[in-house]
Formats: structure tokens, sequence, C-alpha cells
């Protein structure tokens, strides 16, 4: 067994056993701290494994190894294996989940510090449990280990989203999570059965035909857009804000929402034989792009911004690589874990100060959060994709793809969505961060050093990562090459313009006479519409085209979803009249019963 | 005949003997030594389970009336398996509730099991009939046998329960014969094995298809389905975890010889229907699964949910299906009776009412019996690491293969669906208040049953490999 394969496997099980000791002694779970202590202890062990698997990869950067143990036969030959495959894609995310992880549990120290000892316990032995399955996931070698890893982070956010589930809202928000991503998880389990059936085995490196592959990777899409929260199954991403806040930056931020993402890149073989699902994907990752961030604008809930501009980035990452452009996407993933994972975890370090989600209880932190203030700037400066930070990067990457592959309307609709990005973390940065100091915001004050390191941590990838580009593309055989162009200029453009009309907007005391063309805007924003923008649209504006997209939302994607529901409930209950316990009934229908068949079976 | 030819038969022969020593040793034993019965039974199934790796008992016996193989050693290993986990889970519920007739429980237990294994052996047509009804008749009694019992109403619940099971029984294996009749009288042979030659007539697929509606019955296929809820609530609930699996075993078993092994007819006239059946099966199940009260006839219909998955298996009239109808079955055993152990260890208070709410605060009462319910739900439900998701995932790409797009895409749907009533049992384990707080005191031989079926359950899940292989052999035995 070589040094990378040894790596790979303490960054694997040593989480994983931690969640096994936590699991199975209570005693030492419901000790609370110490638990968390142990828990942590495990993750920095996971990541010091991580960070020198990804040195060593970084060594010999064309290096693709696979270990693996025949795990299943069929009809004398292998059907699956179990092992790992560490290569230049698992090798970083490898990284990635473990470093978000890290930072997340040391953040989680002093942010769940109120919680009574046992609580606490199982928050950490949960979040142990994730790193060993999202390793699974992305360690794997084959498509059914990775669908195992799948279905295992899928419970766990289940249980992290329910973690307080003595709270109704957020008892519900974990069951329309668990549902809606179950259900888009049939797709991945079909194409499992379609997979193995016309190849014989689970490997994404085969060839099935064209045909089959769009068959294939159609299905595998269907299980990407509940993973990774695309239109319309992305419903279920802003009700998990439910959990703890550092929760949404490891799962519905970071890693987990991203495994959709990471499915395709990791699945390309296939997808690049299915141009139909890449057409697909780049329409559905376009429009989610757009839509999210349109949302994001009118959100007043920290988190929800948040949570909408995370689909929207997942929007850009799977229209990325619907466009062909892997690189691009994956690239984006990592740096967009950095960043995103950064948002949040100092949206919680706020939360944690003012008691409060909304931004309007916020308001003017920079006076008392001085640290907080500059990752969130370093954060939203680079979601922006101003030039310089790591998100600048990989969102050229991604709209250079588009152009490249011809796509011109998903290209503009994607610069739209860099204008609208930019617009709402200005809105956030300047209502919360600074202008006058607000009620709840007096008596703010940062968090314990345990709060204070993993932003800083995280806040130097979100700066640089983007200048490791080229030695990043080196492991996957690519050149990478900035381009300083007018298409290239259009999106930092763009995001400064949208950043300007922000700060115009929200960045003022008194609201002053606005550009002619943002005024309509500005007058919902000064009416004090503009928050309610959405919601208006939903009751009020349902026909017109905005209204529509809120429309559809609401009542056809979430009333589909209630109404498969109520149906199979009602036709329960109405079918359960016919059990009507007398026996001279069964005797009857079962003779009727084969009599039916019979005449079933001859009159054919 | 020399005693040597028999030797194909040895297992059955074991169980009969060791039924016989409980029919004696109940008569000369004082009234309430009856456990040491079940001690006995169950220890004698284990045993007989362990020797089956020993001896050989492939061969045809009767001049190929009995046929011993892989085949029937796969059934044979898990009727015994059933019966093994059935006995231990009895000891206790049947010495409290009746502990006058305890010997009668576990005679007619074996009775019963011994009908199941010479079932798949079976190639005439008559002796195959004998076998179910030697397998059936045991069964009404159990579902009855508390009859007697005077504790809030169970006994008026039982007598109902055994009679509903009989007369539907009854009127089933009414048509079973008069199939039989049919056939026979088309064919002029009762052998099994020639009549894969005979020409179909009009009158022999209306004998095949009554024959088919009465087979139906044991596995509780829909529309046949309807005694099984009410029988399943009255019946004692050790006795319920064996009758939900081992009888629908033993008519796959002799589904599968007579329709595959002999006429070679679902992959020819009558896939449509058994398509048909598989998909209502599947979606009846459900949708009456989803408003129960009765944590017990919520099992029920979830197991007609499973029958249907197994149905699409059986349809696909393949090799290949066969045997992931056989890994279906085998996983399907161990979760099912694990499962229904759970409800008698939870129920085990006497009140005896098994309701859902029952299960409410398990996980802080008795944590180790949440665990294994969860898993037994989780493997039903067919989630990855637990048998049930290999037997599903085995079962659609069999379906697959055989062209059934349209039902595996179907049966995935609904797996999900029917997650929503397992997740019902599970949240009220985990995160409902309980009612009543006190630690519940399992019985060792529930304990141990349910240990072995969980043992089932994760062994299976980790690594399926020995048991495919070994269904996979049973089924190549069948079809040569």
């Amino acid at each position: 067994m070589s040094l990378p394969i040894e790596l790979a496997l303490v960054a694997l099980f040593t989480p994983a056993a931690m969640a096994v000791i936590l699991a199975l002694v209570p005693p030492l779970r419901r000790t609370g701290r110490p638990a968390a202590w142990l828990s942590v202890l495990a993750a920095s062990i996971s990541l010091g494994a991580s960070v020198w698997l990804f040195a060593d990869q970084l060594g010999h950067p064309s290096r693709d190894l696979l270990e693996s143990v025949r795990w299943l036969p069929h009809a004398g030959a292998a059907m699956a294996n179990v092992g790992l495959r560490i290569d230049g894609i698992s090798a970083g995310m490898t990284l990635v989940v473990t470093l978000v992880a890290f930072c997340v549990q040391v953040f989680s120290l002093d942010y769940m510090r109120s919680e009574p000892a046992a609580d606490l316990g199982r928050y950490f032995t949960y979040h142990s449990f994730f790193i060993f399955s999202m390793l699974l996931l992305v360690l794997a070698p084959n498509l059914l280990q990775l669908f195992f890893g799948w279905e295992l982070v899928g419970l766990t956010s289940y249980l992290l989203i329910g973690f307080y589930f003595k709270k109704p809202s957020a008892a519900k928000a974990a069951v329309k999570a668990f549902w809606v991503t179950k259900l888009a998880d049939t797709g991945l389990l079909l194409a499992l059965v379609v997979l193995y059936t016309h190849t014989g085995g689970f490997e994404w490196t085969s060839h099935p035909g064209a045909e089959v592959a769009t068959i294939i990777t159609l299905l595998l899409f269907v299980a990407v857009m509940g993973k990774s929260a695309q239109f319309p199954l992305h419903v279920w991403l802003p009700d998990a804000m439910e959990g703890p806040t550092p929760v949404s930056a490891l799962l519905h931020a970071a890693t987990m929402v991203a495994a959709g993402v990471y499915l395709i890149v990791r699945t390309n073989p296939l997808f690049a034989q299915a141009e139909f699902t890449r057409e697909v994907m780049v329409w559905i990752g376009s429009f989610t792009a757009v839509f999210a961030a349109v949302i994001a604008c009118v959100q007043t809930d920290i988190k929800k911004v948040l949570a909408y501009s995370t689909c929207s980035q997942l929007g850009y990452m799977v229209a990325a690589l619907g466009a062909g452009s892997v690189m691009g996407g994956y690239f984006h993933l990592t740096t967009h874990a950095f960043f995103k994972a950064l948002l949040f975890l100092a949206a919680g370090s706020v939360i944690h100060a003012v008691h409060s989600n909304e931004m309007s209880d916020m308001g003017g932190l920079w006076k008392r959060m001085k640290l907080t203030t500059i990752v969130f700037v370093i954060g939203s400066v680079s979601l922006a994709g101003i030039p310089g930070l790591a998100g600048f990067f990989s969102k050229d990457l991604i709209l250079e793809g588009m152009l490249e592959s011809g796509h011109t309307v998903p290209w503009l609709m994607l610069l739209g969505a860099a204008f609208l990005t930019a617009f709402y973390m200005g809105r956030v940065l300047f209502t919360a961060f600074f202008g006058e100091l607000s009620e709840k915001a007096k008596h703010a004050h940062e968090g314990g050093w345990e709060m204070q390191l993993p932003l800083v941590l995280l806040a130097i990838p979100a700066l640089g990562a983007g200048y490791f580009a080229s030695r990043f593309a080196g492991m996957w055989h690519l050149e990478y090459e900035l381009h300083l162009n007018l298409e290239a200029g259009a999106a930092s453009g763009l995001a400064i313009l949208g950043f300007a009309v922000a700060y115009v907007m929200y960045g003022r005391g008194a609201p002053v006479a606005t550009p002619a063309i943002l005024r309509p805007i500005a007058k919902l924003a000064a009416s004090g519409v503009l928050d309610r923008f959405y919601e208006g649209l939903y009751r009020v504006l349902g026909l017109k085209l905005a209204g529509a997209v809120g429309f559809f939302d609401r009542y056809v994607v979430d009333g589909l979803m209630n109404l498969s529901g109520y149906l199979a409930l009602t036709a329960g209950q109405k079918l359960r009249r016919l059990q009507s316990g007398n026996v001279r009934d069964y005797v009857f229908v079962v003779a009727f019963a084969i009599f039916a068949l019979s005449a079933f079976g001859i009159l054919r | 005949m020399t005693l040597s030819e028999l030797s194909p038969l040895s297992l059955p022969l074991l169980v009969l003997g060791a039924a016989l020593i409980v029919l004696l040793a109940d008569i000369a034993l004082p009234k309430n030594g009856g456990r040491h019965l079940g001690l006995f039974m169950a220890a004698a199934f284990a045993a007989i389970f362990g020797a089956s790796f020993f001896l050989d008992s492939s061969g045809r016996v009767f001049d190929g009336v009995w046929v011993g193989g892989d085949f029937t050693l796969f059934f044979d290993r898990v009727f015994l398996l059933a019966g093994t986990l059935a006995c231990l889970g009895s000891l206790d519920h049947v010495a409290r509730h009746m502990p006058g007739r305890q010997g009668e429980y576990y005679l007619l237990l074996a009775a019963s099991v011994l009908g199941m294994m010479l079932l798949p052996g079976a190639r005439d047509l008559i002796l195959l009939v004998v076998c179910f009804e030697l397998m059936g008749m045991p069964l009404y009694l159990l579902a009855g046998w508390a009859k007697t019992d005077d504790t809030r109403g169970r006994g008026k619940n039982a007598a109902e329960a055994a009679l509903k099971f009989y007369l539907v029984g009854a009127v089933s294996s009414v048509f079973l014969l008069l199939g039989l009749a049919l056939v026979v009288g088309m064919s002029g042979t009762t052998s099994i094995e020639a009549l894969g030659h005979m020409r179909h007539s009009a009158l022999f697929d209306l004998g095949l298809l009554t024959l088919f509606g009465g087979m139906g019955f044991k596995i509780g296929v829909v529309p046949f389905h309807m005694w099984v809820p009410d029988t399943y609530e009255g019946a004692p609930t050790p006795f319920v975890a064996f009758l939900s699996v081992a009888p629908k075993a033993a008519g796959f078993a002799a589904l599968t010889v007579v329709f595959l092994a002999g006429f070679h007819v679902p992959s020819g006239s009558f896939m449509p229907l058994m398509l048909l059946l598989a998909a209502t099966t599947m979606i009846v199940g459900n949708l009456f699964a989803l408003r129960q009260e009765s944590a017990k006839r919520l099992l029920a219909y979830s197991g007609i949910t499973q029958v249907g998955y197994m149905l699409l298996a059986f349809a696909t009239g393949t090799r290949l299906g066969t045997a992931m109808l056989l890994f279906y079955l085998l996983g399907y055993t161990v979760t099912n009776i694990g499962a229904f152990m759970v409800i008698e260890a939870t129920a085990s208070g006497d009140q005896g009412e098994d309701r859902v709410s029952d299960f409410d605060g398990l996980y802080a009462r008795s944590p180790a019996l949440a665990l294994a319910m969860l898993l037994f739900l989780l493997s039903l439900a067919g989630i990855p690491f637990v048998v049930g998701f290999w037997a599903k995932l085995y079962v659609f790409i069999a379906a697959w293969e055989a062209g059934h797009g349209v039902l595996v895409f179907l049966g995935a749907v609904l797996a999900v669906v029917a997650l929503f009533y397992y997740m019902r049992i599970a949240r009220a384990m985990y995160m409902n208040e309980p009612k009543d707080t006190s630690p519940i005191k399992t019985p060792f031989g529930v304990k141990l049953a349910i240990a072995i079926c969980l043992a089932g359950v994760v062994g299976m899940g980790a690594y399926p490999a020995p048991f495919l292989e070994q269904a996979m052999l049973a089924s190549r035995s069948l079809f040569g």
C-alpha cells in the first residue's frame, strides 16, 4: 500500500472511528465539551492527512491511484469493488472537505457553547460522521460506492438540519430536505441500475453508447438537482437554514450541496458522451443562477441571502459543467467552498453577537466587530468576483467557457447574475456592517478565539486560492491562462457596478436622488417594498414575468409536492374503507379476482 | 427401496423426527414443562440448519417426484432459519399466555416447516398440493392459538383472525385444486417436469391461472391479500413474524417450481399479467400502509408491498431474476422477523395493543431496541448498508435487464413513498417523548432472535457476496 492510500485511509477512518466511539459510548458523548474536543482532534488528524495527501499529489500532478478490493461478485466476475481513487480531483476535494469541516468544528466549539452537554456531544458525533460520509463519496472509485456516501451525507444533513428538532420549523425543514433530496436520489439509484445492465459494472469510465449515456446522465442529473439545489428542486435549501449556522456553512454551502457538482465532475466521462444532458444542464444552471440571485436580493434574513446565493453559485457550476468547462465548474466549487463557508461563519459570528438573523437588527457592526467585518468583506468581494480574489478567477473561467462553447444567452444570464451577486452582497454589507449602530448591535462583540481562528483560516484561501489556478490545472493535464479581454472585463465591471448600486441605495443615511435607470428598484427599496418584492409577486403580480417565477416556485413546485403527498394520503384514507373486515367480502374478492384473472388470460 | 435412497430428504426427515420428539415429550412432560420443548425445537431447527452444510441432499427420490438440489437447500435454510427465530421469539410469549398448551404450539410450527421444506423439491402436482396443505393447516391453528386467552379480548381477536385466515385459505385451496384438475385433465400427467412440453390450450391456461390464484393467497399478492392485516393483528406476534416470511417464501418456491421450472410461463404468455399484479401489489400495499395506526397492520401492508418487488423479480422469468428473488426472500426473512420481534419486545407489557404510538420515545427506554428497529426499517425501505438495499438494487437490475424499465421506475419511486411510513415509526422512536418511561425488559429468546436478525441485516448489507452466490447456485440448479 502506497503512502497516498495510507493517508487517505487515515483521513477517512479517523473521523469514522470517532463517530462510532461517540455513538456507542453514550457516557462519553454526554460529557459535551470533551466529546467535542475529541471530535475536533479527529478532524485535525484528518485535515493533516489531507494536506499531506494534497501536497504529495501536487508533487506528482498526473498520478491516478486506484486501490480496491473485490466486494460483490456476479456470475464469477467482480460486480463491484470498494476502495479509494486518488487523483487530482479527489485529493483536492478531500482537502477542501477536511479544511472546511475542521474550521466549522472549531468554530462550533464556541458557537454551540450554550447547548446542553448531551446535545453538544450529539452535534459533534454527527459532524465526525459527516466527514467520513463525505470522504467516502469523494474518494469513491465507482458510482456504487459514491452512492453509499451520497446517501450517508443526506442522512447526516437530515439529522443536522433537524438538530433543534423540538422546534417545529426545524423538524419540518429537516423533513422537507429529506424528502426532496430522497426523491431526487431515485435518479441516482436508477442510473446505477441502467449503468450496470448496459456495461456490467459501476464504472464511470465506461462507454455505454450515446443514447444510454444520455439516459444515465439525465437520471444522474435529477439526483444532482436535488442535492445541489437546482431549480425546481431547490426548495429545500432555504428552509435548511433552520439548522445551526456552522452546519449551514459546512453542509449547505461548502461541501454537501457541492456533492452534486462533484458527482458530475467525477462522472464527466459519461457526461461527455451525452450532449443533450449537457445542454439541459447549461440552461437549468444558468436559470438557477439568475433566479436565485433575484430572490437573494429581497431576503431580509442574512442566512437566507447566503442560501439563495449558494443556489445561484451552484447554478454557475452546473452551467459550466454543461458547457464542457470541467475545470471552471470544479475550480469554482473549490473557491466557493472557501468563501461561502467564510461568509456563513462570519454570519454565524454576527448572529451569535446580536441574537438575530434579521439584517435590520444588525447595522453598524463594523464599530463592534472589526475582524468579522473584514472577513465578511473579503468573502463578499471574492464571491462577487472582484479581480484579484479567488472568486474572480473561477467565475472568469466559467464565463469564458460559456462563450467558447457558443452559449451566448446563458452567458448573458450569468453576467446578469454576477451583477446581482455583487448587488445583494453589497446590500448585506452596507445594511449589516456599516451605517448607524442598531439597538441590538450595541452590545455586540467578537466571539472567542475558537470563532476567530476559523474566520482567519478561511479568509486566506478566499483571498488567494485563485493564484493556484495554474497548479491546479496542472493536476488535470490542463493549461490555465488568465485572459484579460473585454468579455472578462465585463463581469468585473458588472460586479463593481453591483456594489456601487448597493452603496448608492444602502450606503448612505438619507435617501438621495438616484440615476434614472435604478429608480424603479430604488423606489421599491425606499418604500420598503423591495424586501417584500418576492412575497408581493407571489400574491399580487402572479401573472408578470418575475411574478411567474415566484408563482411557479411556490404554487407549482411546492404545490406539486404537497399535492402528491395529499393525494397519496387521501387515497389511502378512501381505500382503507374497502378493507371492511368482513370475511365474506374477502372470499368474494378472492373468487372474483380469480375469475377476472382467468378472463384476462383467456380473452387476451 | 433402501434408506440411503431417501438421503436427499434427510433435512425434512430430521425435522419430522424433532417434531415427533416434541409430540411424545409433550405427553410425557408435566404440564408446565412446555418451555423446554420450545428450547428443544429452537435448538433442533438450528442444528438441522447447521447440518444442512454437511449433508448431501441432492438427488431424485420416488422416481423424480421429489428432487433435491441447491434450490431446495436454499429454501430449506430459509425455512429453518425462520423456524429457529420463531421458536426463540415465542418462548416467553407462549409460556406467559398459554402455559398449558406450549407443546402444541411448537409441534404445529414444526409440522408447518416440514410442509414448507418439502415444497421446493416437489415435482408432482399432487405432492405440491399436499405440501401446501401440510404447511397451511398448522398455520390456521396457530393463528387462532390464543383463542382461549381472556386478556383484553385477545382470544376473540385470535379466533376471528384464525377464522378469516382459514376461510380465505380454504377458498384458495379450492381454486388450487380446481386449477390442478384442469391442468391435469388437459395434459393427462401430474408430473411438473413433463408439463413443460404441453401444448397450451384455453382450458390449460385457465387451469394455470387458477393455480396461480390459489398460490397467490399464500404470498399475499393483491387482490388475495385481504386476510393479511386482520390475521397479523389477531395472531401472536412471534408467530406473525414467522407467518409474514416463511409461507411467502414457500409460496414463491412453489410458483417458481411450477411456472418457471415447469411451464416456463412468465417469460411467455402470462408476463403482462404478472407485471400488472406486481405493480398493483406495490401500489396498493403502499397506499394502505400510509395511514395505519397499528404497527402490525403497518408491517402487514409493508409486507404486501415487498411481495410486489418479489413478484417483479419472479416475473422476469430469467435465471438472474430468480436468483434475485431468492436473495430478496432471504433478506426479507431476517429483516421482517426482526421487525416483528421488536414489536413483540415493545408490546411485551401485556397491553398487546401494538400501536405505532407505542414506539414513542423507544430510544429513551431502550436505545438498543430502537437502533435495531431503525436498521430493520431502513432495510425494508432499501437504504444502503443494510441488506434491503442490495435486495432492491438486484431486483431492479434483473428487471431492467428483462426489459421492465417502467416497473423499475415505479418500484424506485414507491420505495421513497414507503419511507413515509417507515419514518413514522423511526420518528416516534427518536423524536417523541415516551408515555411510559420504564425501561423495557426484553425476554432472552426475543433478544437472541433480534440479535441474529440484526447480524443478518447488517452482515448481508456489508458483504452480500456469499449469499448472492448461494442464490445464484440455487437458481442455476433449477434452470439447469
